[in-house]
């Protein structure tokens, strides 16, 4: 259960990361141009949610385990991640709804 | 000859590649099916499908199955030939026995090791074994081929070529190419953190290929690296054999100074003692382990010099709940059941030498991590697939221009290594279910036609992938996956004609290890028929193979 927590904040933080990228960005909102404090904002909550996964990690396995579960957990995710932004990049809207000003 | 580092790179990482790519993939994927060989093994023997047994009693059930293997196997005595001068020993002293399980196994591998008298190396000795179920002692039948553990696995090691572990030297360079190609990939990605989530399936082929080759790249990299290196560190006895020639006196000299510092003896007494209860050994061992705040799963069980009076009785903890294989020995005299030594915490070196070996064999009890590895393999496997599509799209209009055969050459062996390998695996598992139960050599039969139906696969490669000589698409591609698809259909019904263990049955008994195969293969199978559906677009055949395999 955790794991699968850990699973979903990894996702989330990259998904987050990908969309700090101008070139993602621009794939969910053609119109509105990426400022720079929304960049950052979106990094620093990406990089917390990774953060988090690993932590959800190392609290249900030995370290040497978590941290092997926690890198490959980012790669499923990373792929997932790309795979959506190929074909359905409308599912990550849910993603940015706070970041509406 | 390269203007510049980038182009050195691409030069290396192109050709090094490529040749390496053919050998690599079948690493990968038989590496990819290795870490359900336990389950592989329960599909293809019938006879075995129970629950996994943790260890069965020592005093009641194992000490007779051990004592009634009485002489190595007959491919053991082969092996002694090369090992003596002169005819063969009358007979062989037993030396230790051995009995090794973990969480996956309901039956269990039980091990002697036989001295070699007369051997030019007096350290030389072979192995005798017998598969047994833990819950009787019965032997299960010997010529049955465990075809996960015993087929998929060394496959993926030695690529089956003993002779001069000649496998063992092959796969061995190709991991260390692996690691150069990796590193000479991230030069060459011109944007690998701009790109690292890209994936374009709506452009060209080429650029398709390459988006995805990057991707499956990219994103397992620490999984490729860790793998070829940690592969390298497991076999480094092969490739730097200095503990058997350069330093052997030194290693000599050290499990003398190191059977003192232990208590236990390095070399037998000559004066026989009996055995005493293991059982309470083993008991004991529990109790240690649980005031560590461990849990006791008996991992592996070892009794050296038996019947000796220097013998001694090793219990080493399963390593379920940890990387490393096994761990926290504790040794007991044999003759008295006494404590002799509780292994001290691991040096630092020592453990992360069990780190490294224990991420890459992956006994341990964690069902995530185990598919999460099955994800990087399969991953590596599209990667390196994706990289010879790449090398043949790019080539394929200028060779044909110029007439040269390079770009059909380098199709044919992917079609041969990429549907070829899936048809062979296909067909030897068919060949299982098909075979007669009581036919001599059937695990010889069931190794015959994953060879041939390869061969067979190759031959036909050749001979399809004539037009690409013109620029085109070669027709093999889909009439290959056309055959995966239908054998990977065939495959989970002949399990349910010859065993009655159709996918609801295995579902609703819970009986995941061959639920799960027959899920993968029915999977497989629905894949193959959606990359044969979209290869009849000629135009777009390359371009959606590529997205399928995603």
């Amino acid at each position: 259960m955790m794991l699968l927590l850990a699973f979903l904040f990894s996702f989330v933080g990259l998904a987050l990361l990908a969309l700090a990228m101008e070139r993602h960005w621009r794939q969910l909102h053609a119109a509105r141009p990426l400022t720079k404090a929304t960049a950052r904002l979106l990094r620093i909550v990406g990089s917390t949610a990774l953060a988090s996964s690993l932590a959800l990690c190392l609290s249900v396995d030995h370290a040497s385990m978590a941290s092997l579960v926690w890198i490959m957990t980012l790669a499923v995710s990373a792929f997932v991640l790309a795979m959506l932004l190929a074909w359905r990049p409308g599912w990550l809207a849910p993603l940015l709804s706070w970041t509406r000003s | 000859m390269h203007q510049t580092f980038r182009q050195s790179m691409t030069w290396l990482h192109t050709w090094f590649g490529l040749v390496i790519g053919f050998i690599l993939i079948v690493v990968f994927f038989f590496g990819a099916l290795s870490v359900f060989d336990r389950e592989i093994d329960r599909w293809a023997q019938p006879a075995t499908r129970f629950a996994p047994q943790p260890m069965p009693s020592f005093d009641h059930l194992l000490r007779p199955v051990f004592e009634r293997i009485t002489e190595p196997d007959p491919d053991a005595v082969e092996l002694a030939r090369s090992m003596v001068d002169g005819p063969l020993p009358e007979k062989y002293p037993v030396m230790d026995w051995s009995a090794y399980t973990t969480h996956r196994d309901p039956v269990l591998d039980t091990y002697v090791s036989f001295d070699v008298p007369n051997a030019r190396n007096p350290d030389d000795h072979v192995h005798g074994h017998q598969t047994i179920d833990p819950r009787t002692g019965a032997q299960l039948s010997a010529g049955d081929l465990k075809i996960g553990s015993e087929f998929f696995y060394p496959l993926h090691y030695s690529l089956h070529l003993e002779w001069m572990e000649l496998g063992y030297w092959i796969v061995g360079f190709a991991a260390l190419s692996m690691l150069a190609a990796l590193v000479s990939g991230v030069v060459i990605h011109r944007k690998i953190f701009r790109e690292l989530f890209t994936f374009r399936p709506q452009k060209q082929r080429q650029r398709v290929t390459l988006d995805l080759h990057n991707l499956t790249g990219v994103v397992a990299l620490p999984f490729h690296f860790f793998f070829a290196f940690t592969g390298l560190v497991i076999f480094a006895g092969i490739y730097f054999p200095v503990s058997e020639t350069q330093l052997h006196p030194l290693v000599e000299a050290h499990e003398q100074a190191e059977a003192a510092a232990t208590g236990l003896p390095h070399d037998p007494a000559g004066v026989t003692a009996p055995l005493a209860s293991v059982d309470a050994m083993v008991s004991d061992a529990r109790r240690r382990w649980a005031a560590r705040g461990m849990g006791g799963d008996v991992g592996f069980l070892f009794v050296n010099h038996v019947g000796d009076a220097n013998g001694y009785v090793s219990i080493y903890r399963a390593g379920t709940d940890r990387i490393a294989l096994t761990g926290q020995g504790i040794h007991y005299k044999a003759s008295t059941g006494a404590l002799i030594r509780e292994d001290p915490p691991e040096t630092a070196i020592a453990s992360v030498n069990e780190f490294l070996t224990g991420l890459h064999l992956q006994h341990f009890r964690h069902w995530l991590l185990r598919f999460l590895y099955l994800f990087g393999g399969l991953a590596g496997c599209v990667c390196i697939a994706t990289g010879f599509l790449f090398f043949v799209e790019k080539r394929k209009q200028q060779h044909a221009r110029d007439g040269v055969a390079g770009a059909r050459i380098v199709d044919a062996l992917a079609i041969a290594t990429i549907t070829g390998t899936l048809i062979a695996t296909l067909s030897m598992l068919v060949a299982n279910r098909l075979l007669p139960e009581h036919l001599a050599d059937r695990d010889e039969w069931q190794r015959n036609v994953f060879w041939l139906t390869w061969l067979a696969s190759g031959i036909h490669a050749f001979w399809r992938t004539s037009v690409v000589q013109e620029g085109e698409s070669a027709p093999a591609w889909r009439e290959q996956t056309i055959l995966v698809a239908a054998l990977a259909l065939t495959a989970p019904i002949l399990n349910w004609l010859t065993t009655g263990d159709h996918l609801l049955a295995t579902l609703q008994a819970n009986y995941w290890p061959v639920a799960g195969i027959d899920l993968f293969l029915l999977a497989t199978s629905v894949t193959a028929g959606l990359v044969a559906h979209r290869l009849r677009r000629p135009a777009l055949a390359h371009t959606t193979l590529a997205a399928m395999k995603s």
